[in-house]
């Protein structure tokens, strides 16, 4: 009896922690976005970009984007809160549009297309992903073993 | 006149017992002033030091609780933490999720390497010390087995930035940008520019409450008789090789934790060194703060992780300062280091003897007087 009761504790900790487990995975997931602020022309229709759009996260600007500018912020798990202050032309004055985005889990990075998205298009047409390209590297890096020598590092 | 000779000889003891925790404060008070730092400066170091290590040097207080003495074999441990967090930094989980889901990736590797060594500490009774240390040496070949080979061929590895340019095994610096001081930055508070990480320190005091509490628990009595005298704890029907295995695994696991705690403030791993000096560093703030192989309390954790850090801070600026070469303080805090857990090896054992002989002496004078009472 006892010694079930302790496998069952020990399973019950086991789930737990997986659960634990699936949860940060989802939650912690990060995701580097990147805001375009230029037309887009690639599906057929055209949007045209604004003079300017200044992008707010957690009420801290973390881009100014004038025409074919690109800013980037990161963001842990799939939903994104910003606010864009608009400004369609020089000397217009600015307005503001909130917006809530469902990042795909898979994307490490997103572009953003941010006259789309303002033109109301759906998320395959102002949503893509930002594949990083891979720089070349000639030398390799080695693996090192001091073996035992101290690392002086910081402690 | 007899008084006076009794509080002699107690100030004496009192001056032996703690002669490593005053040598430290004794260079420290020299090496402040020259060295010519701010005290909030100071302060400021000393408590971000004092968070991203405590809890590290904390995981070696259970390995004493059993007699284990030091365990060297924490290293293991540490190494099962920077695999947790390869692997998140692989999966792009960031922040505080990005901690704990490295936590819970360590454990089950912290387990097994712990029960591994556990088992062979147990074979190699009285020797445990040195055989954790060389098993840290073998692990540490298996952990470079895993992450320079494996990853990357075997264990997925998906981004360019971890991977060698070859395309397996994994580079020797991962960094922790998005998950750098989350920890003790949330929460974090701001007293006259000295930063306090109050989450850090909350799970600090939370560790200390688990660790008083479980030693008054019937594992933490058995750990304890354990450590007092196996033969006696094995009479008392206690399995002395379960509970030592088991106080390892908890070390293991906690320096698993602790090793994730200090990565996350420090920002980047070094792959294949953060791991290797570790053991040493801890052992050796643990050893300042006047614990020995076989006592240790959480007091010493923490004038130890103090003294030990304050000397590492002011050493190198002092000793730019005396002889005009940084390096020397370096050289200077390094060898101190090294020096100190020498000194408390070879303190411990000259005590050990030294009981050892009065004891003998005690029996002997015993033995005598029977001897006389006997033939009177």
């Amino acid at each position: 009896m006892n010694k079930k009761r302790t496998l069952l504790f020990r399973v019950i900790a086991v789930l737990l922690l997986i659960a634990i487990a699936a949860v940060m995975l989802v939650i912690g997931r990060g995701h580097t976005v990147y805001f375009d602020n230029k037309a887009q022309t690639e599906t057929g229709e055209s949007f045209e970009a604004p003079y300017k759009v200044e992008v707010y996260v957690d009420d801290e600007r973390v881009a100014k984007l004038y025409e074919d500018e690109r800013g980037m912020c990161t963001n842990i798990g799939q939903n994104f809160k910003m606010v864009l202050e608009i400004t369609p032309e020089k000397g217009a004055d600015p307005y503001t549009v909130s917006v809530g985005l469902k990042l795909p889990y898979n994307m490490d990075g997103v572009i953003i297309n941010l006259p789309a998205l303002l033109a109301g298009q759906p998320a395959s047409v102002y949503q893509s992903e930002f594949i990083q390209t891979i720089p070349e590297e000639t030398e390799e890096e080695e693996a090192s073993d001091d073996m035992g020598n101290i690392d002086m590092g910081e402690m | 006149m007899q008084e006076k000779k009794i509080t002699g000889k107690k100030l004496l003891g009192l001056l032996r017992d703690n002669s490593v925790p005053l040598m430290f404060v004794i260079i420290c008070a020299i090496c402040i002033p020259i060295s010519g730092f701010s005290p909030s400066y100071l302060l400021n170091e000393i408590v971000t030091r004092v968070g991203r290590n405590t809890f590290l040097i904390l995981c070696l207080l259970i390995p004493i609780i059993a007699g284990m003495g030091l365990n060297f074999g924490m290293t293991l441990g540490a190494m099962a933490g920077e695999i947790g967090l390869i692997l998140v930094s692989d999966w792009q989980i960031w922040g505080i999720p990005g901690m704990i889901l490295a936590m819970i990736i360590s454990i089950p590797i912290s387990v097994l390497l712990g029960t591994f060594c556990g088992k062979i500490l147990n074979m190699a009774k009285g020797r445990e010390m040195v055989t954790s240390y060389i098993i840290s040496y073998f692990i540490n070949g298996v952990y470079q087995l895993v992450v320079l080979y494996m990853m990357g061929k075997i264990i997925p590895i998906k981004h360019f930035s971890i991977k060698l340019p070859r395309g397996y095994g994994i580079r020797n610096t991962v960094s922790l940008l998005n998950m750098r001081q989350h920890l003790d930055n949330l929460l974090a508070i701001n007293i006259k520019g000295v930063k306090i990480p109050v989450l850090t320190f909350i799970i600090i005091a939370l560790l200390c409450v688990f660790i008083t509490w479980f030693k008054k628990t019937k594992l933490g009595q058995d750990m304890r008789a354990v450590g007092q005298d196996m033969q006696v704890a094995k009479d008392a029907g206690i399995d002395v090789e379960r509970t030592r295995i088991i106080s390892i695994v908890m070390s293991t696991v906690m320096a698993g934790f602790g090793m994730i705690i200090y990565l996350q403030n420090m920002g980047n791993i070094s792959t294949y060194s953060s791991h290797s000096q570790i053991g040493m560093f801890c052992i050796a703030a643990l050893l300042v703060g006047g614990a020995s192989v076989d006592k240790a309390s959480i007091g010493n954790v923490f004038l130890g992780v103090t003294l030990f850090h304050l000397m590492f801070i002011v050493a190198p600026a002092a000793g730019a300062h005396i002889t005009g070469d940084s390096m020397i303080g370096e050289y200077f805090r390094v060898f101190v280091s090294y020096g100190v857990i020498t000194v408390a090896l070879t303190m411990y054992e000259t005590k050990k003897r030294k009981m050892k002989s009065r004891a003998g002496q005690q029996l002997e004078e015993d033995q005598r007087k029977e001897e006389a009472e006997a033939n009177e």
